[in-house]
């Protein structure tokens, strides 16, 4: 079974390879950029940061707080990512009505505020029923 | 202090290791499996091979198809973001390089992250219209998206040992952490939540009832988006000499106007995953190529009068052309299309990608 999944895994690469060709051949550094530039971001600066994040969270808050903030923080961060191609367009075409029009600032900084309400509502009740460290 | 680089054992949360991995690679597989059927359904569309075909109905199906592409896709940043957490300690593992196989496992992960990030990234910003990078994003899009599931399957079978353990093996709860910060369970329901926030900010462009919800949909809450304007297509109003071909037929916009009309509710669902549902009146496509006295059920190629661009030229299924509801269009919600939506008329097919719902319609020819 393991042997014919990895069979079928290396077909299917093989086929992506060849139909990927054209296009290395055609702009090989913005390709290799894009390839290459999510690993090395992720395992240099964004798990990195996250680490860190979490270490200075378990020092500087109280422990009621620490779970409650960190998940905040956790999907604030993915709000903020998936806004980055509406907030940043300097490679887009002109808008065409009806399309990426909405205020998308203010769409991120309410679902921040919504984000950040729960956490504050969580971590004060919270404080009541954490159990005593042994 | 002394500082050093971090090794594999100095990562001590429970958020790591592969009981959370196995749990968040099994929903990260599933968001990329429902990722590349749809992709492929969608690729499959617009570049049919002989084999290919695709239903008309129901109406909605590629409307739902292409929204669960755009909203998997949504759904698996998160989730790779959580899987790459549970391994991370993994990076430091020593020796770098421990055998041949072992060096080969380590270069596949590489490129199924690589493709992985590549897929997603690319797409959200394609979603946005924005671009910048040099390729052509389909065609890059399409290769990858091979690469990314070929590699993940490599990696499946690699792991599938070590997946089967983690999944399977009864264990008890782990003491919460006494620190207060994130246990195991706190982490997976962290994940679940971001997920189903990244959804809730994105699906609107295609759910009409989280339109308002949605702050990251693509298209706006209210009306009918406009891809390409008149302008854009180098299409100016026809005037009373215009005429639609069809075969050796010619129609004018006052005959067309006079044959019986199809009111039907059809989505305009586009590739980039956003859809509206639009009330739509117009000519059959099956009774004008019966006026015409071509075969029913023919393949039709659709030409606008567009002056370029990739989908000046379209072509219509048999599949489409037979089913009644495919309609070149002369009114939408009632009122006459505006030159940006096509005037005079338009092709509206259902369950078909926006691109190929070609509008300024001039000619249909059988081929």
């Amino acid at each position: 079974m393991r042997w014919v999944i990895g069979a079928v895994g290396l077909v299917l690469l093989g086929w992506g390879a060849v139909e990927l060709l054209p296009v290395v051949l055609d702009s090989p550094l913005s390709l290799g950029g894009w390839l290459v530039g999510g690993p090395v971001v992720h395992d240099a600066l964004i798990a990195p940061v996250v680490g860190v994040g979490g270490v200075v969270i378990a020092r500087v808050l109280p422990k009621p707080w620490r779970a409650p903030v960190g998940a905040g923080l956790v999907v604030s961060a993915i709000l903020v990512v998936l806004s980055i191609p509406y907030l940043w367009r300097s490679f887009s075409g002109p808008l065409t009505p009806g399309l990426h029009d909405r205020p998308y600032l203010l769409g991120l900084l309410v679902a921040l505020a919504v984000v950040w309400v729960v956490v504050a509502i969580v971590g004060l009740t919270r404080r009541e029923n954490t159990p005593a460290a042994p | 202090m002394k500082v050093r680089p971090p090794e594999e054992t100095d990562f001590k949360s429970p958020t790591h290791g592969p009981r959370v991995s196995a749990r968040i690679g099994l929903w990260l597989g599933i968001a990329f499996g429902l990722c590349f059927a749809t992709g492929l359904i969608s690729h499959g569309i617009q570049h049919p091979a002989a084999w290919f075909t695709w239903p008309s109905r129901p109406v909605n199906l590629y409307r739902i198809t292409q929204g669960i592409h755009v909203t998997s896709g949504v759904a698996a940043i998160p989730l790779l973001l959580a899987k790459l957490w549970s391994v991370y300690p993994k990076l430091f593992g020593k020796p770098l390089v421990k055998s041949i196989p072992h060096a080969l496992e380590r270069g596949s992960i590489f490129v199924l992250i690589g493709a992985s990030f590549f897929e997603l990234l690319t797409g959200v910003f394609n979603v946005a219209q924005n671009y910048p990078w040099a390729f052509f994003f389909p065609t890059a899009h399409y290769a990858v998206a091979w690469i990314a599931t070929g590699s993940l399957l490599v990696h499946i079978a690699v792991k599938l040992p070590v997946i089967r353990e983690a999944l399977t093996r009864k264990t008890t709860e782990d003491p919460k952490p006494t620190t207060g910060a994130l246990s195991r369970r706190g982490f997976l329901l962290t994940t679940g939540g971001a997920v189903g926030v990244a959804v809730l900010a994105t699906v609107g462009g295609t759910v009409p009832w989280l339109r308002t919800v949605s702050v990251f949909a693509s298209r706006s809450a209210t009306g009918v988006p406009i891809n390409r304007l008149a302008a854009a297509a180098g299409v100016t109003a026809a005037d009373s000499s215009w005429r639609l071909t069809v075969g050796d037929r010619r129609f004018s916009l006052d005959e067309l106007r006079a044959m019986p009309q199809t009111t039907a509710e059809l989505p305009i669902a586009c590739v980039e995953g956003w859809s509206a549902t639009v009330t739509w009146t117009g000519v059959p496509v099956k009774d004008l190529l019966e006026r015409a006295g071509l075969p029913a059920g023919s393949e039709v190629q659709v030409e606008s009068s567009e002056k370029g661009g990739l989908y000046r030229s379209t072509t219509l299924p048999g599949t489409h052309t037979s089913d009644p509801l495919t309609l070149l269009a002369l009114r939408m919600n009632g009122e006459e299309l505006t030159l940006d939506h096509g005037y005079p008329c338009r092709l509206i097919a259902p369950s078909r990608p926006g691109v190929l719902q070609t509008k300024w319609v001039s000619r249909l020819e059988v081929r």
